[in-house]
């Protein structure tokens, strides 16, 4: 007897298919007549109050700047996010379904779906978009950060492009700006005189900025502060209290403070 | 055997119906809904089970009869919702559709299959903020027939339950009462309502009922019924953060609003 409580199968009767299985049989290796979309850099560490997930704000086709006011980090529900580099679209399509199963799970089975019961559903889906990530042009690679309200702490979790999971002891980041600021993670949590897990909340936004803007440096397709628009990278943190959202305006101090002014480098 | 063929037999398996279906619902527990200041409150008592349920973002549900019945109801809402949550979007996820297209033919067609048995259950449902008002009700009853509240809305095991339930909520100002009073005013809306439920025989003259419920002795009630039943209360409150708007009731909150009754 079915219990009822999952998402997909609503879906699936109704009709839905997931984009990878409609578009498994297109041949292509990249020879394509247009240039996929691309989400870069994002994330994610523990810091004293739970975990912190950032992204930069671009998404790009090719060298081409598609949008530069991209949102990344998108949340699933009061406690947890995924935060993701790869193809939007079908990353998208993943964040959506996953909010709704999280959801649908809990009111028709009148209980929290677990941890590992999350992390289950998006290596699922993961897995079922892998006819199109062997294609190169809809792979999605998402890092999953919650709030273990029974262990009591912030955990982060990141994906390869086939659905393995890995949880992260401390810090992890993914995107094609990545490989720019991976080392600069492992010195500053390894040397940096703070490791990220004793870092205030304004430490670990203002680091976050730092190493965002570091990894524009190196990677066209990162975005870093946009002046002529006024837009910041996405930055969330999720403590015991649920999820924030970092506003503007508490962006703009700590950029200045931390990328932009005299404090900068000296944290 | 057709038993459309003979009207009369027809109109006659009808109405044993109903007195059947209304027999089996009759002593169960009364749901109250009533606006307050934030949003909604749904209230009601209950046995170690629960009865008030999670629907959408901004829609939820309860019911009175077999609960096996209204977990079918349940199901099928919590389904349309989300499918058109999904395929859609949140804001298309409406009350309206979920009752007009949903419940109302689903507990219609049970009602017409008289080889199959019925729905046992009349349901509330209650929505905050959507397209048709701020504090928004169905009542969707056992042969499929709903009706739209604005304000504050009940379901009991009688239709004469609902018209004294009524009586208790009528004249509220539901945009402006704080929880606990809202919560006062459900809890003696419950118990004229489980009153009237557990009645041997209703009387059918509505003067007399009106002067019967007179000397119905409220607090009585339900200090008789907590002795085996607990309150149960949700709320769709919009001050909640985040796009889902429902919450428990804690037991502190309505503690003040118990104490008038229990002193």
């Amino acid at each position: 007897m079915q219990s009822g409580g999952d998402f997909v199968d609503l879906l699936r009767q109704a009709g839905y298919r997931f984009p990878g299985e409609n578009l498994g049989d297109v041949q292509s290796q990249r020879d394509l007549p247009f240039e996929p979309t691309d989400a870069t850099t994002i994330l994610a560490f523990q810091y004293a109050d739970g975990v912190l997930v950032a992204g930069d704000r671009r998404a790009t086709a090719g060298n081409m700047v598609l949008y530069d006011r991209a949102d990344k980090v998108v949340d699933l529900d009061a406690y947890s996010v995924m935060a993701i580099s790869g193809s939007p679209s079908i990353a998208f399509e993943i964040a959506r379904i996953l909010e709704h199963a999280f959801q649908y799970y809990r009111r028709r089975l009148l209980q929290e779906m677990s941890l590992q019961a999350k992390l289950r559903r998006l290596s699922l889906l993961i897995k079922d978009n892998l006819p199109l990530a062997m294609q190169g042009i809809g792979a999605v690679i998402p890092i999953f950060a919650t709030y273990d309200r029974v262990d009591a702490r912030g955990k982060i979790y990141f994906y390869d492009a086939l659905g393995a999971q890995f949880e992260s002891a401390d810090f992890t980041t993914t995107g094609s700006g990545s490989p720019a600021i991976r080392g600069a993670m492992y010195y500053l949590n390894r040397w940096g005189g703070r490791r990220f897990v004793e870092m205030d909340r304004d430490a670990a936004i203002g680091h976050a900025l730092q190493l965002l803007d570091t990894a524009s440096e190196y990677d066209s397709a990162t975005g870093r502060y946009e002046r002529s628009a006024d837009i910041f990278p996405s930055v969330k943190t999720i403590t015991a209290s649920g999820l924030e959202e970092i506003e503007t305006e508490a962006l703009r101090q700590l950029y200045v403070q931390y990328v932009d002014g005299e404090e900068a480098g000296r944290t | 055997m057709m038993l459309s063929d003979e009207p009369y037999r027809w109109a006659e398996a009808v109405a044993n119906r109903r007195d059947y279906i209304e027999d089996q619902i009759r002593a169960g527990s009364p749901v109250v809904g009533v606006g307050y200041e934030d949003g909604i409150l749904l209230l009601t008592l209950s046995q170690n089970q629960q009865k008030l349920f999670e629907v959408y973002d901004r829609i939820t549900l309860a019911g009175i009869g077999h609960s096996t019945d209204i977990e079918k109801l349940r199901q099928a809402a919590i389904d349309m919702a989300h499918s058109i949550g999904f395929n859609y979007s949140e804001d298309d996820v409406t009350l309206r559709q979920i009752v007009y297209f949903g419940l109302g033919p689903a507990v219609k067609a049970g009602f017409d299959d008289v080889v199959h048995s019925p729905f046992l259950a009349r349901v509330l449902l209650a929505e905050l903020d959507g397209q048709e008002g701020a504090q928004i009700f169905y009542s969707v009853d056992y042969d499929g027939a709903f009706h739209r509240h604005e304000g504050w809305a009940v379901v009991g095991g009688v239709v004469e339950a609902d018209v004294m339930m009524g009586r208790e909520l009528s004249d509220l100002d539901t945009g402006a009462l704080s929880l606990s009073d809202a919560a006062g005013a459900a809890l003696r809306a419950w118990a004229m309502g489980r009153w009237v439920g557990k009645l041997d025989e209703v009387p059918t003259d509505a003067e007399q009922l009106d002067q019967m419920a007179g000397e119905a002795d409220v607090a009585d009630v339900l200090e008789t019924e907590l002795k085996d039943m607990e309150v149960e209360a949700v709320v769709l409150g919009r001050s909640q953060l985040g796009k889902n708007k429902y919450r428990n009731v804690d037991a502190e909150e309505i503690a003040p609003a118990l104490a008038q009754f229990t002193l």
